[in-house]
């Protein structure tokens, strides 16, 4: 019983530690998401250039 | 056009030829506009038919993996070993999850019917093995 205890303890400790940097991880990705999709709405025809040349560049290597 | 006048010779013949070079360049000017004005409206015409920016806003991931893909593709290497592999990836990633579905329903159905035997009991029937014991048992149990 005790060692049950102890372990739910540890278990309830590290979710109470990780559960703050995930949420943070979650917050980051979703800030890095909108920042992505604003620039790509905001800047179309750079955006659609840049990656059809690294699409180019890609098939360019992988065709060696 | 107007009647030459022989008195101003020289200087009649200057202003046609002048009125002529003006009326040339006017009409080079006009057919540049209006070339230029024909190029504007089919340039319009195909932003209006392809709606790059209307795609972009709608599919923003989307619209740049498309471009990737055709850019690839120009690039040669569409019969390349890294598009077979990645090929081969989704094909076998697909039918994974395309039979998940159906082994489901299947384990479902196996573990229903064979739950519906036990709970049906002794009316008959085959059975599986623990049915057949507690068959057994039941005979025994009649059997004086």
């Amino acid at each position: 019983m005790e060692m049950t205890e102890q372990l739910e303890n540890t278990a309830r400790q590290f979710e109470e530690r990780v559960r703050p940097q995930i949420a943070e991880a979650k917050r980051r990705l979703s800030e890095l998401n909108d920042q992505a999709t604003d620039f790509i709405k905001a800047n179309p025809g750079k955006c659609l250039l840049g990656a059809l040349a690294a699409g180019y560049i890609i098939g360019k290597i992988a065709s060696r | 056009m107007e009647p030459q006048q022989p008195e101003a010779g020289g200087r009649h013949r200057d202003g046609e030829r002048g009125r002529t070079l003006g009326e040339r360049v006017e009409r080079v000017g006009d057919t540049a506009q209006q070339a230029w004005t024909r190029t504007r409206e089919a340039v319009d015409d195909i932003k209006g038919t392809l709606d790059l920016q209307g795609r972009v806003d709608r599919h923003p991931y989307g619209t740049v993996a498309a471009a990737l893909g055709i850019g690839y593709l120009l690039g040669g290497g569409l019969f390349s070993p890294l598009t077979g592999r990645i090929l081969g990836l989704g094909l076998r990633m697909g039918l994974r999850l395309a039979a998940i579905p159906v082994l489901r329903d299947e384990l479902f159905g196996f573990v229903e019917a064979l739950g519906e035997r036990q709970a049906g009991g002794q009316t008959g029937g085959r059975g599986g093995p623990a049915r057949e014991t507690e068959q057994a048992k039941s005979n025994k149990e009649r059997q004086p």
